[in-house]
């Protein structure tokens, strides 16, 4: 179905796609709750380019469900609307604990040039200045998947109340609640035995990072039509890589567009950006 | 866990909240805003309970109730809030920052780990993640080791029995037999970990009527089980009923507005208020919310509607 209405695309469902993007045929993908951008980028993938995807649904564990909207909620029966079965919980953790996890996805309200996340606590771990809602499965999981797709929507760092500028992509991160390449005492994930790869790819609403396989630190690969490096850079605490050859992202196309907006009439997914990111659209 | 074989365990909501006392663990079934045993939690709210340790993986209302309530004292779960829905958890985030409970944050396939432990009467089993984070710090308690086959470095976690399970089943009988529908989240390892069961369910059948489903969970792990219709809401229990949007704004309103608008807006009608869990169901909407909640039946249209009510609205 050609949607030939479709000349423009919206920043969030360019994210989506690039989150897609990701993902290869043939892996078997998880994507956490409270997860809306990698859902659409799995449902995407699996409709798309990557027709033997395994798709485990977050919180549910349905097997390759066909839901008819994403609810607000992650443990909601229309997840599973289409699946063959729902695994237990035990299932889905020890596939990826042996090793068999392709990818997921994970995001954070601190993140460090390695890719460790935190979404414990800020401040003190032990009396938190902010007490964030937690891990979920991200600690176990980002040592055991094979590949992780780090995606957040709030790369750019804004003034709080008192006008200090709050950085998501931090030289010091408070507490490392999921691991990336170098844990905090300078050890490598491969030293620690750890048996996943780590994260691979970070994609934000700045623009789309890999990691710089010699010092494995956060390196920009592409912006989008409307970002540069220097917004990257003003908006990063440390000093991330830039490739040398940074381009601008691929684009959707609008079959692309039109399943995304297929698969999420309530426009769920829109609740992680902010208005200003809501407004920015490219054309085709 | 224990065997408990009397041929009648059907209890009240107030005489099952007794086998809770005061500093006990306890693991709450369900997960998110799904089949999470709230009518039970309710009443041990009303009963003054207090230093409750609760485990657990993805919780929202539930915990935050608990921590809003004061009854909490350590939170061991891998996440507590309401998603992308409406945010971050106001009571639970209050409870942590003011140092009232105890932050000690676990990790999905770690407290399945301890829980499996528990089941399968060992003393820890290991895991290969952790390593690497900051949960080794906040966790005195994990150890690590040399695999003595690999020789690649282990995280240890300790066999981890609740003193009580609480779920809320689909369907049980008399004898404590139940059916769970999926997803059945960590509820299946909490029964098999925890040293008590009480079991609350949306319909009490005969016992050859729920033969005839296929319990999940035989009697001799259940202590207590209790009809509470309705009795994981505002949490969903399909194929009985959605969340209840529009109450749970209410509710988040009421957190996030601080404890003393919470405990008046929303502890003192929604909890201490009502003389019984019928009471409750009234002032929550009757008859009425109840044939909304169910409409998630009648087709896609209508299953979306129910998270577009203009209360619950995305903002």
């Amino acid at each position: 179905m050609i949607d030939t209405a479709i000349t423009s695309v919206t920043l969030p469902e360019v994210m989506i796609y690039q989150v897609a993007r990701t993902i290869q045929d043939g892996e078997l993908v998880f994507h956490g709750y409270a997860s809306p951008v990698p859902t659409l980028a799995m449902l995407l993938a699996k409709r798309t380019h990557a027709p033997r995807m395994v798709h485990i649904e977050g919180a549910t564990y349905s097997v390759n469900p066909d839901p008819p909207f994403l609810p607000p909620t992650s443990n909601d029966w229309v997840l599973e609307r289409g699946g063959v079965m729902s695994l237990g919980i035990s299932d889905l953790f020890d596939i990826a604990a042996r090793g068999d996890m392709g990818r997921m996805f994970l995001s954070g309200v601190q993140v460090d040039r390695y890719g460790n996340l935190n979404v414990m606590s800020i401040g003190s771990p032990a009396s938190p200045r902010v007490k964030l809602p937690g891990s979920g499965g991200g600690c176990n999981l980002s040592g055991d998947v094979q590949h992780v797709t780090i995606w957040t929507t709030g790369h750019r760092a804004l003034a709080n109340k008192a006008g200090k500028r709050q950085f998501r992509f931090v030289k010091h991160i408070d507490f490392i609640s999921s691991i990336g390449h170098v844990a905090r005492d300078g050890t490598t994930r491969e030293a620690l035995g750890l048996r996943g790869g780590g994260p691979e790819w970070v994609v934000t609403e700045l623009g789309v990072f890999d990691f710089d396989p010699l010092t494995r630190v956060l390196r920009l690969h592409a912006l989008y039509p409307d970002t540069s490096v220097q917004d990257v850079l003003d908006n990063t605490e440390f000093e991330p890589v830039i490739a040398p050859d940074v381009g601008i992202v691929p684009l959707p196309t609008p079959e692309h567009i039109a399943l995304i907006r297929r698969f999420d009439p309530l426009n769920t997914h829109q609740h992680e950006f902010k208005a200003t990111d809501l407004a920015r659209r490219f054309s085709l | 866990m224990s065997i408990f074989t009397s041929e009648h365990k059907q209890a009240s909501l107030a005489d099952a909240a007794c086998i809770v006392r005061d500093g006990m663990t306890i693991a709450i079934g369900g997960g998110l805003s799904w089949r999470e045993p709230v009518a039970f939690l309710r009443e041990l709210i009303r009963q003054g309970r207090r230093d409750l340790h609760v485990v657990g993986t993805a919780h929202g209302v539930d915990v935050d109730l608990l921590c809003g309530a004061g009854a909490v004292s350590v939170v061991e779960e891998s996440y507590v809030g309401f998603e992308q829905d409406f945010g971050m958890a106001p009571n639970y985030r209050r409870a942590c920052q003011d140092g009232l409970t105890k932050v000690y944050d676990t990790c999905c396939h770690t407290l399945i780990q301890q829980l499996r432990a528990a089941e399968y009467g060992v003393p820890f089993l290991p895991v290969r993640s952790v390593q690497g984070t900051d949960f080794l710090q906040l966790h005195a308690e994990y150890k690590t080791m040399t695999c003595p086959f690999t020789g690649l470095p282990l995280v240890l976690v300790p066999a981890l029995a609740p003193d009580v399970a609480i779920v809320h089943a689909q369907y049980g009988d008399a004898q404590g037999n139940l059916k769970i529908l999926p997803p059945l989240v960590a509820d299946l390892l909490f029964i098999r970990a925890s040293k008590h069961v009480i079991a609350t369910v949306e319909q009490l059948l005969p016992a050859d009527e729920l033969r005839a489903l296929q319990p999940n969970v035989p009697y001799f792990w259940v202590e207590a089980v209790v009809e509470a219709p309705y009795g994981a809401h505002p949490t969903s229990c399909y194929p009985f009923y959605s969340y209840d949007r529009a109450h749970l704004a209410e509710y988040y309103r009421a957190a996030q507005a601080g404890p003393e608008t919470f405990a008046r807006e929303y502890l003192d009608p929604y909890v201490f208020a009502p003389a019984t869990h019928e009471d409750y169901l009234q002032r929550v909407g009757g008859i009425a919310k109840q044939q909304t909640l169910q409409s998630w039946k009648d087709g896609d249209d209508a299953w979306m509607a129910l998270f577009t009510t203009p209360e619950g609205a995305i903002a």
